[in-house]
């Protein structure tokens, strides 16, 4: 079966480690590295992939622009980028979609960000909807609503050019827990406003990540296939800077697909994707990989491998 | 990988030290690792020692409890069967040949050496592989000068070998490597000379003998009756100051200890600066009908999933073999 005759496609999200003669680097070291990486991706049999908008100095600067990068991409037998996440550095001071005197500084971003991406076709722009948990607690409706009302705009500014705005709930950020989720999606415009399933954060969270999906199927516009073994415990998730590399309870949250012991029900996760008839791409992530031993190459073609021999036989 | 060539991949680069490849799941990962890059078959090196499980034939056995559990445990991770194995009489041997260190060059190992073939030509042949891949001599600078008499006892040794993997239905390939005491052409020929063609085959590693000063190209072309098994990967260097010659080439020449000191000497296909006309000799291939399995090797490369990947990328787009 053909990439053009399956259901779903699958992308590849941009994290990276290999050892280089100069020692440890990422893929975009280098126009060779890049290409050593996009061959590997390929090879084990990703339609395409995902990058982050930090990324886009690198587009310029080494590449030329966007264009230029998805061509070296396409090039290399990958059909184009798919998504682009948005890390932004929230800041309650300038930055900080619950706080509506920071929203403008926000819109103005998107707008400006928007306008670098115009170049190529994007499906979604990926957001973490909310701060970071320490910098919106105490959650309350009214800071769920103003989120929401932010990125409702936002939404309509990225609808603009074709792409979609959707919500990446990491189990770090202010929205995480499963009724703050339910609030915000309730104030959310669906038009403009989609969630992002990423499967490991989700059971970080302590959400099941397939009911989730269940309940919100008909918004939901892509997902980060990756997994956990462990739920985040105490106060995991209010560690500063960042409690996916602070918290103290766990030295590495994510593993690939298929991984022993680990919590996301692939099958189950697949079944749902398929019984809402979902096509079109889902994103393989495993993020800190190179974490404790890992290797980004082999978990690249493990959950690959684990995509065609098990999820595809669910549906493809 | 859906070729009229048949092509495997060789798992040596994953057991680089005795404990680092002995849990089922770490085997378990890197078949599935070979399997995502198109490949569903395997090479297996043989091993010594309790630890090594994928290696020594008679702890896989016990591991798996015969070659069918052996063959079921493969088929988990999506890889089918078994290409081939290598063998190396010179490597020391642990508990089960009595720490023994022998050589095909040395008349009273010879025995031993066609005995110990026993349990190596069982599993091959019991897990439906289809050759017995051996080093056939140690390396130069351990060996005393092979005069003609020196290189048919080595032969010997292979036609007696070549007699019970015969016997058992399967092929004994003769593997030159780039420090072995069979160094030159006029000596790879005289060997081939003195074993029988109809038992004795000749695995052809294409880094190897570019290494070794011998174009694996022109030499497929001239020898294509004798090969029966091929190794293919690339490297950036010939030996063109005879560093194989050095005391400890293992550590001085291919680890760089000394001499040029060169610490990588192999390469995956399709590398900067590869010395190895790969489409010219797989064309040679096919322009030969060759019948044999094509093993992709990460051999002393580097990242043995990250060779891979880059190995199966370069037979899908450089070679146009649809996975």
């Amino acid at each position: 079966m053909t990439a053009a005759e399956r259901a779903i496609k699958w992308s590849y999200m941009d994290h990276w480690r290999s050892n280089g003669p100069a020692g440890p680097i990422d893929q975009w070291h280098s126009v060779r590295t890049m290409s050593a990486f996009l061959k590997q991706i390929k090879a084990v049999g990703f339609d395409a992939i995902d990058t982050f908008d930090f990324r886009i100095w690198q587009m310029y600067g080494d590449y030329g622009c966007p264009a230029k990068y998805q061509e070296m991409v396409q090039d290399h037998g990958l059909e184009r980028i798919v998504n682009t996440f948005h890390a932004a550095d929230y800041d309650v001071r300038n930055y900080a979609p619950h706080i509506p005197q920071t929203h403008e500084n926000i819109l103005e971003d998107f707008r400006v960000t928007m306008g670098r991406w115009s170049e190529i076709q994007l499906d979604n722009i990926i957001v973490m909807p909310a701060t970071l948990y320490y910098d919106m607690e105490p959650i309350t409706e009214d800071k769920l609503k103003y989120t929401a009302e932010c990125w409702n705009k936002v939404g309509e500014i990225t609808a603009g050019y074709g792409v979609r705005l959707t919500c990446h709930h990491e189990f770090f950020c202010g929205i995480q827990s499963e009724p703050d989720i339910e609030t915000f999606y309730s104030y959310t415009d669906p038009e403009y406003v989609a969630l992002f399933v990423d499967t490991a954060q989700h059971c970080i969270a302590g959400i099941d990540p397939v009911a989730l999906y269940r309940r919100h199927a008909q918004r939901v516009s892509g997902f980060h296939f990756k997994d956990t073994r462990h739920v985040a415990t105490g106060d995991d998730h209010r560690h500063r800077p960042d409690s996916e590399i602070m918290a103290p309870t766990t030295g590495k949250w994510f593993y690939e697909m298929g991984t022993s012991e680990g919590l996301v029900d692939f099958r189950a996760m697949m079944t749902a994707v398929r019984d809402n008839g979902y096509t079109g791409w889902i994103s393989v992530e495993h993020d800190k990989a190179n974490k404790e031993g890992g290797d980004y190459s082999e978990s690249t073609a493990i959950s690959r491998w684990y995509a065609k021999n098990v999820l595809e036989e669910i549906y493809r | 990988m859906k070729d009229s060539l048949r092509w495997a991949y060789a798992l040596n680069q994953w057991n680089v030290r005795l404990d680092v490849f002995v849990r089922h799941e770490d085997q378990q990962r890197a078949l599935k690792t070979v399997s995502a890059c198109g490949f569903d078959t395997i090479e297996l090196a043989s091993g010594t020692g309790r630890w090594d499980n994928i290696s020594r034939p008679e702890v896989i056995l016990l591991n798996h409890g015969s070659h069918q559990g052996f063959l079921d445990f493969l088929r988990r991770a999506n890889v089918q069967g078994v290409s081939s194995m290598f063998w190396d009489p010179q490597a020391p041997a642990e508990e089960e040949e009595g720490y023994a260190f022998r050589s095909t060059a040395n008349p009273a190992d010879a025995d031993a050496i066609v005995e110990w073939s026993k349990p190596l030509v069982d599993f091959v042949a019991g897990v439906g592989a289809e050759q017995l891949v051996v080093r056939p001599v140690g390396s130069a600078w351990m060996t005393p000068p092979l005069d003609a008499d020196g290189i048919k006892r080595i032969a010997d040794v292979w036609n007696r070998v070549g007699e019970r993997t015969s016997a058992a239905g399967i092929g004994l390939a003769l593997h030159y490597d780039c420090l072995g005491a069979v160094h030159t052409e006029e000596e790879v020929d005289a060997l081939l000379e003195a074993t029988d063609p109809a038992t004795v085959g000749f695995a052809l590693d294409t880094a190897e003998l570019t290494v070794g000063g011998i174009d694996p190209v022109a030499f497929y072309r001239s020898h294509s009756d004798r090969v029966t098994h091929v190794h293919l990967k690339d490297t950036r260097y010939a030996d063109t100051g005879e560093e194989y010659r050095m005391p400890g080439a293992e550590s001085t020449m291919l680890k760089g200890g000394a001499g040029r000191r060169i610490e990588r000497w192999f390469f995956e296909l399709g590398t900067d600066g590869g010395l190895v006309d790969v489409k010219g000799f797989v064309a040679a291939l096919r322009e030969n009908g060759y019948r044999g399995w094509v093993v992709v090797e990460s051999d002393h490369g580097g990242n043995p999933a990250e060779l891979a990947m880059l190995n199966s990328w370069y037979l899908q787009h450089e070679l146009g073999i649809a996975k």
